[in-house]
């Protein structure tokens, strides 16, 4: 690597060089212990200082390579030890066994000229000691002898006489005592000096250095490579294992340690690795739960925006279908005090209302189409349509008259009069009242739609027809009929939907009921009418509590105002 | 014919028409959102019924809320039943009420004149 040819050279080189070392280019040197564990080396001016670590080290180290360390720490540490103390304990048996050699040599070297000296102690030995001399020549450790006299003086001398260094031989000397002839005791006579040489004894003992030396040798070697394979197979391979999970881990990849096999890991990484997969198991869950949130919440989001559209599409509904009903000011209208609660389940619904003077009669229709929401309100546009027909163009006025025909037109706009129609059946309830105030009578007509009468004698409910209009033929539908009562001073009328007493709620739970509802406006007879609409919806909703609506409601009241 | 039964939903009722035993139960409230779509394969399912031998029916509707598109579904179930008890079949119509729940007594009343050979009879339940 050329690190000249980069802009930035100094911090290159050095990790260049750092990174020779790191490859197992040889032993490590004492300052790269640090850098093998990934932590040293990064330039902190290449990282603004910020990260104690970088995102790779972890990744770095655990190339394989880098954890050859240990084993090189371990044997450089161990190995001058076990060599020195195998030497020495080999050394001191050689020097033992040397000795013991040397002692035993001197002892034959000593036996050997005291016998010798043994078989001289003859008086006339000066002059025939050749033989016992010559004799000693068969050791072939025999180097020298000499033979002298009670005076001293050399009287024989066998072989060379050494020179050189003393331990290279051994010398041991004998008395010789020979009697005289008169049989006196034993006199000294002279003395045997032997020698022998000790050569042998050193080759052999250089010999055993040696062979020590290359015991020690194939010791180390022995015990590197048992070492290696030790720390190989429980020690490098489970951290190279741990390691490239922490690397994978690291990438979000929740991967944990196999414990078993046949490279188990030492107990203390088996710990530690084990330590390692319970927190990649706290990990993953808690990655699970972020990534289960975040989808929760970004399908939330797009339900949130689809519902925002949708409601969106609906207020505007809304305000068509408010348009279609009659404004505020035709409920103000001389001579007759209304209110109106109209109240769709979902935004639009299928309760309709129509209040209109024509030619001196006020007309008062309330209806209330299957369904309720967006289909509820397709059925409202087609009933207003169909009635500002009858009204307008056919002049009905007749209230039993008005729901045949209404009956007819929404039957012929569902097509619900032909025989293969499949589609449709639906229908609405209606009730219609038509108030002459010049000849004092309020006719109603009602198809599923009961009109309330509220006066001095009490509550009064007239039923229409019990089948609504619309709806396929059964041949079982009643003929409409128009009921005709007198319009009295002080009564109130009521044409409600059934969603108005269909509230499901209290205890026992169950639906409020018409007679319900008409209690409650009765016990509220004497406040305006716009008071009671408050009143009555204010007692619905405490009927109901936590249960929600069930349907539409639309209730319209009118009285004749006095005078 | 099988039996077809359905849980109870918030907005369905119960539904257990054991057609073999001659026993149709609906039990709960009943506004669906598209109840032409819920009714439509029970009143097949009793069709095909009525079809087979003339066994005798007994059908309880215990119903606390029914909007007005399902009373239209009832009586379209209630339809072929009267007509089968014309041809002479047994047919009970069992119309259970909580005690005290007018608007379910007044509904039942209002369809129990549609029917002349089918027995229609009005059960009050007392209040569990």
């Amino acid at each position: 690597m050329s690190g000249e040819a980069l802009p930035q050279d100094a911090p290159r080189q050095e990790v260049s060089r750092r990174g020779g070392s790191l490859r197992g280019a040889g032993p490590l040197r004492r300052g790269d212990a640090r850098a093998d564990l990934g932590f040293a080396g990064v330039p902190t001016a290449r990282d603004g200082g910020a990260d104690t670590m970088r995102p790779g080290a972890l990744r770095g180290a655990a190339r394989g390579r880098d954890l050859d360390g240990l084993a090189h720490t371990l044997f450089r540490r161990l190995s001058p030890v076990i060599a020195a103390v195998v030497l020495l304990t080999q050394v001191v048996i050689a020097w033992v066994n040397y000795g013991d050699q040397i002692r035993l040599t001197g002892e034959r070297a000593q036996m050997m000229a005291d016998m010798t000296a043994r078989a001289l102690a003859r008086p006339d030995w000066p002059a025939s000691f050749g033989p016992q001399l010559q004799a000693l020549t068969l050791d072939p450790a025999f180097r020298f002898a000499v033979l002298r006299d009670a005076s001293g003086a050399v009287i024989g001398r066998l072989g060379e006489e050494p020179r050189g260094r003393s331990f290279e031989r051994i010398q041991v000397s004998s008395e010789i005592e020979a009697g005289n002839r008169d049989g006196s005791g034993p006199q000294p006579a002279g003395s045997l000096t032997l020698v022998l040489s000790a050569e042998a004894l050193r080759a052999n003992a250089e010999k055993q250095v040696v062979m020590v030396l290359g015991a020690s040798l194939a010791l180390i070697l022995a015990f590197a490579l048992a070492l290696r394979l030790a720390v190989a197979r429980h020690v490098l391979a489970p951290l190279a294992r741990l390691l490239a999970a922490m690397g994978r881990v690291e990438r979000k990849e929740w991967v944990t340690v196999d414990l078993a096999g046949h490279r188990r890991p030492s107990r203390e990484i088996a710990d530690v690795s084990a330590a390692f997969n319970r927190m990649v198991e706290g990990l993953r869950s808690g990655d699970e739960a972020r990534h289960l949130l975040a989808e929760l919440e970004r399908a939330h989001a797009r339900l949130a925006e689809a519902n925002g559209l949708v409601m969106e599409s609906l207020h505007y509904a809304r305000r068509i279908q408010r348009a279609v009903l009659p404004g505020p000011g035709s409920l103000r209208e001389s001579g007759l005090e209304v209110a109106v609660l109209w109240e769709p389940l979902h935004v639009v619904g299928g309760d309709y209302f129509w209040i209109e003077e024509i030619d001196g009669l006020r007309i008062v229709v309330v209806a209330d189409c299957t369904g309720h929401g967006v289909p509820g309100a397709f059925l409202t546009l087609i009933v207003a349509t169909a009635l500002d027909r009858i009204l307008h163009d056919r002049g009905l006025r007749r209230p039993d008259a008005i729901l045949a025909a209404l009956d007819g037109t929404v039957r012929a706009r569902l097509r619900q009069d032909r025989e293969e129609s499949d589609l449709s059946d639906e229908g609405l309830d209606c009730g219609i009242c038509v108030l002459d105030r010049a000849a004092g009578t309020l006719d109603f007509a009602g198809a599923g739609l009961a009109l309330t009468v509220l006066s001095a004698d009490g509550v009064a409910r007239i039923k229409g027809r019990r089948h609504g209009l619309g709806y396929r033929p059964t041949g079982r539908e009643e003929p409409f009929s128009t009921v005709s009562l007198p319009l009295g001073d002080g009564a109130t009328y009521y044409l409600m939907t059934d969603g108005v007493s269909d509230q499901m709620g209290g205890t026992p739970r169950r639906l409020l009921g018409y007679r319900a509802v008409a209690e409650i406006l009765a016990r509220h007879r004497g406040l305006p009418l716009d008071g009671q609409m408050a009143a009555l919806e204010a007692a619905l909703a405490a009927h109901r509590g936590a249960e929600p609506r069930r349907d539409d409601m639309t209730l319209v009241a009118f009285r004749p105002e006095a005078g | 014919m099988d039996r077809i039964q359905i849980p109870a939903t918030s907005r369905s009722p119960l539904v257990d028409f054991d057609f073999p035993a001659g026993r149709l139960l609906l039990r709960g409230e009943s506004y669906p959102e598209d109840a032409a779509a819920f009714y439509g394969p029970l009143l097949q399912a009793l069709r095909g019924c009525l079809e087979g031998e003339a066994t005798p029916l007994t059908f309880e509707v215990a119903l606390s809320y029914f909007n007005s598109s399902s009373a239209k579904a009832l009586m379209n179930l209630f339809l072929p039943l009267e007509d089968a008890a014309e041809e002479g079949r047994e047919v009970t119509i069992r119309w259970l009420y909580a005690a005290g729940d007018d608007t379910i007594a007044e509904a039942g009343e209002d369809f129990s004149a549609d029917f002349s050979h089918a027995r229609f009879e009005m059960v009050q339940e007392t209040a569990a």
